[in-house]
């Protein structure tokens, strides 16, 4: 079956799966309550200590484009559990003649375009309602980081999934854990120059960190204090880095783990309890 | 002496106090709404079913056999009617029938993969209050019983089709059940692991005056095991008699079994089904016929269509024949 | 044997199978213990960032409270609320109910059974957490925390139970609704900050939430001056509050479940996969 066949039959039942539980209404409600839902708790936060605007917006901005590092990431590794567990359909999608990882990048598009919705009316909010000021005026360097971010993110969430077939339910917490790796060193909601030297060390080694610093000097001008001696051009070519050399990771890992799945028995196991 | 007495005496009581039928159901009707259409899982069935008998109950896919059980075993509401296991009535008083009965289906995902095949049947025995000496005794008799004591401490993802329906089976009988639905148990299962369930069954029932409710596809399983065959198609019960019985429904009719070379499209005047051997290039193809002088005009009609046959033999009707007069097609259609 | 007994039987029988399936792989320690640690960490930062040295203790332990309570939510919620669905899923359900036992019985086992790993988690949260951020905890009176505690639990494993009914009868949709209910309980709940905050009467209408009262009493005992300025209630209202949403919670969980089972079998959908 081709590349492409694969990649969009599995991107259309990703869609499916996340839209078909609910009438179009419903789930468009869903979709935009959820994500505003979601920022309002550290909202909330800063507005109790009275921050200062720009921290705020940086904060809006890292929250909202983590959505991506969150659902695409999580979401691609939960693909194994729940087509292992659940649905029971693993086996015969490591059967078909598709190519899986490329089931998986399918699965990782829809959840992308999904989560693409739920960003821009967020964004949408927090420029009308919660007053963040959002420029726009690098859009191509946008545009680029943006891509190549993605294809990271995904990347590392195939790695994950291929990690997923070897162990028992606890690949929930893998994908819950990474997340919370990435939100607390990639300056999600606080500044870098928060952490311990230790920390803001770490922060410059993960890549998540240079596409937050992109997304927000893309969108509102100015980016993480603790970043500034970090050109455009050096945040551009970590991300590059980033993004391909993850694909070219989660190529080989996941090959890996899917051989050593089948040599252990492993790969239809159902764990749930 | 007056032990003896006693004995027979609480014998006596016990075998009184046991209803004399296990199952009862009176006009049951069950709809199930789809949205766009209403469907008729069940429509206006009566049974009467005694204790001590092993029941079965044959349909092809959505005749109703499932939708059955399901109320049964209080895991349904009918739309109207009544059905009574045990002397129960099985919507008002639920609670009371669930410690008599228990049910096996085939192709069963139940049990926790992560736990041992002894565990996921302990786990179960344990929700009808059987004390764990108790269970750990009967779980080592069955699974010596069925084969499986080598497997024990097996975790359950790693078993077979066939050994998973054994400790299915395990599940079914460890709580010692006075009703044992069972839903096509050997489906999945190879041939020597079904003979090995039904042999055990048989056991079991008779020791024990049990009731066993069991629906399958299987003809050949249902004709050497059950005491009566329903057969039920779109909800209504077509016929309900002994095996026997119900082949003598057929008795005066004549089963012309013959052998041709492999035939793709055919039709003849006389209704007939066909099986294709692809191994031996043949086909074969039986009527169901009311006298011989048909069978002339069958072989003309074949040989003016340039058929070869090889062979040609008359057989007794089976339970399947029954299935196909009544119903018009074949159980797997 | 009785009901109790068999009860009691099938509450352990089911807490056992997720007492043994947790600890037949070890790495559930490495998850459960430091990694959620992180997330909260975040929230710690959020404030290191931008409060007053003067109430950052305060708020420091409104954190680390709130993320070890988020342990027993998250339990209650997907642990114990969900897992009928994942039940029917895997096709245990039908047994389950088939079964001469209540379905109380069922859902406490689970809870039960991820008492354990919850447990840890949330220990390992105040005392990694205290430790790591140098925090120190106000305790006037532990006997009283313990109390609160305890009675936070009651009432929020009665509202799981609740939940667990509506899995029941609406499977796959009641799995979304819970997801997007998660934040705005986060948010009702004051988990990271003072529900007061909300405005009294918003306040008020979340403290239906039994997190939202039991982490506004728990605050009051540990959290200083600064968390008692803060205070939504007196603590013997919200004690008594919490009292009475157990029971309340126990009581419309019981009715739900007979309702949404007696529903579901006139639908049909009791064990309807997929749904």
């Amino acid at each position: 079956m081709s590349i492409i066949k694969t990649f969009k039959s599995s991107a259309w039942l990703g869609w499916e799966m996340e839209s078909n539980w609910a009438n179009p209404f419903l789930f468009a409600l869903y979709s935009i309550a959820r994500p505003i839902a979601g920022i309002f708790l550290v909202v909330l936060m800063y507005w109790f200590i009275d921050a200062p605007e720009n921290l705020f917006a940086l904060m809006f901005v890292g929250s909202v484009f983590y959505m991506y590092i969150f659902n695409v990431l999580f979401g691609v590794s939960w693909v194994i559990q729940e087509d292992r567990e659940h649905y029971k359909v693993l086996k015969y999608i490591f059967m078909a003649p598709s190519n899986i990882y490329f089931y998986l990048l399918g699965r990782a598009f829809s959840k992308t375009i999904i989560t693409t919705f739920a960003v821009l009316i967020t964004l949408l909010f927090g420029a009308l309602v919660l007053n963040v000021n959002i420029i726009f005026d690098k859009p191509l360097f946008f545009l680029l980081s943006f891509i190549l971010g993605i294809i990271g993110i995904a990347a590392f969430g195939i790695i994950m999934a291929g990690i997923s077939l070897l162990l028992v339910r606890h690949n929930f917490y893998i994908g819950e854990s990474l997340a919370g790796v990435f939100y607390l060193f990639c300056g999600v909601i606080f500044p870098l120059s928060v952490l311990p030297s230790w920390g803001q060390s770490l922060s410059k080694l993960l890549p998540m960190t240079y596409w937050l610093e992109a997304t927000r000097r893309s969108l509102l001008g100015f980016g993480d204090s603790s970043l500034e001696g970090v050109t455009d051009l050096q945040i551009f070519r970590n991300l590059l880095m980033f993004g391909i050399g993850f694909l070219i990771l989660s190529l080989i890992s996941f090959k890996y783990c899917t051989d050593l799945a089948k040599k252990r028995g492993i790969l239809d196991m159902t764990t749930w309890h | 002496m007056y032990g003896v007495y006693y004995y027979s005496f609480k014998l006596l009581i016990e075998f009184n106090a046991m209803p004399t039928l296990a199952i009862e159901i009176k006009n049951l009707t069950r709809y199930f709404e789809t949205g766009k259409d209403t469907v008729k899982a069940l429509d206006g069935v009566n049974l009467q079913i005694r204790t001590g008998e092993l029941f079965g109950l044959l349909g092809s896919n959505g005749s109703g056999k499932t939708t059955l059980i399901k109320i049964l075993c209080t895991l349904l509401y009918p739309t109207s009617g009544e059905a009574f296991v045990s002397g129960i009535n099985v919507v008002k008083e639920p609670e009371k029938i669930r410690g008599k009965i228990n049910m096996v289906a085939g192709e069963e995902t139940s049990g926790y993969g992560i736990l041992t095949v002894r565990e996921n049947i302990w786990l179960f025995s344990q929700l009808y209050g059987i004390e764990s000496g108790l269970a750990k005794k009967r779980i080592d008799a069955l699974l010596k019983l069925l084969g499986l004591t080598k497997r024990a401490h097996t975790r359950i993802h790693k078993i077979s089709t066939g050994e998973r329906q054994k400790m299915n089976l395990c599940r079914g009988l460890v709580t010692d059940p006075d009703v044992l639905f069972l839903d096509e148990p050997t489906v999945g299962v190879d041939v020597n692991s079904g003979r090995t369930i039904r042999d055990y069954l048989l056991k079991w029932m008779k020791n024990n005056g049990k009731t066993v409710l069991l629906t399958t596809h299987n003809m050949v399983e249902a004709e050497e095991i059950c005491d009566r065959v329903a057969i039920i198609d779109k909800g209504k019960i077509l016929a309900l008699d002994t095996p026997s019985n119900l082949k003598q429904m057929l008795n005066n009719e004549i089963i012309l079994e013959l052998e041709t070379n492999i035939i793709k499209n055919l039709s003849l005047k006389y209704e007939f089904s066909k099986v294709d051997n692809h191994e031996k290039n043949t086909s074969n193809l039986r009527f169901l016929l009311k006298d011989e002088s048909a069978v002339p005009d069958i072989i003309s009609e074949l040989s003016e269509k340039d058929v070869k046959i090889k062979s040609l033999y008359k057989s007794e009707p089976t339970l399947e024949d029954i299935f196909i007069k009544l119903v018009g097609r074949n159980i797997n259609e | 044997m009785n009901n109790f007994e068999r009860n009691l039987r099938a509450i352990y029988a089911r807490a056992y199978v997720r007492i043994a399936g947790t600890n037949r792989e070890l790495s559930w320690i490495f998850f459960t213990v430091f990694l959620p640690l992180l997330g909260i960490s975040a929230y710690i930062y959020v404030y290191k960032a931008t409060a007053d040295p003067e109430i950052l203790n305060s708020l420091l332990t409104r954190v680390i409270i709130g993320g070890a309570t988020l342990a027993f939510w998250m339990n209650v919620l997907w642990g114990m609320g969900n897992t009928f669905y994942w039940e029917k899923e895997q096709g245990n359900l039908d047994l389950f109910f088939m079964a001469p036992i209540s379905r109380t019985s069922i859902l406490l086992g689970m809870a039960l059974g991820g008492m354990f790993s919850t447990s840890v988690r949330a220990l390992a949260t105040i005392f990694l957490g205290a430790l790591i951020f140098k925090i120190s905890f106000t305790l006037e009176s532990p006997l009283l925390l313990i109390a609160t505690f305890l009675l936070t639990m009651i009432a929020l494993y009665g509202l799981g139970m609740l939940f667990a009914s509506l899995f029941l009868m609406y499977g796959r949709g009641s799995w979304h609704v819970t997801n997007l209910l998660q934040e705005p309980i986060f948010l009702l709940s004051g988990f990271y900050f003072p529900i007061k905050f909300l405005g009294f009467h918003i306040a008020f209408i979340a403290s239906i939430i039994p997190l939202s009262l039991g982490l506004d009493s728990m605050n009051q005992l540990i959290g200083g001056n600064f968390a008692q300025e803060w205070a939504l209630m007196p603590l013997k209202i919200e004690l008594l509050a919490l009292g009475i949403l157990s029971v309340l919670f126990f009581y419309l969980a019981i009715k739900s479940l007979d309702y949404m089972e007696n529903l579901a079998k006139k639908e049909g959908r009791l064990t309807l996969k997929y749904l």
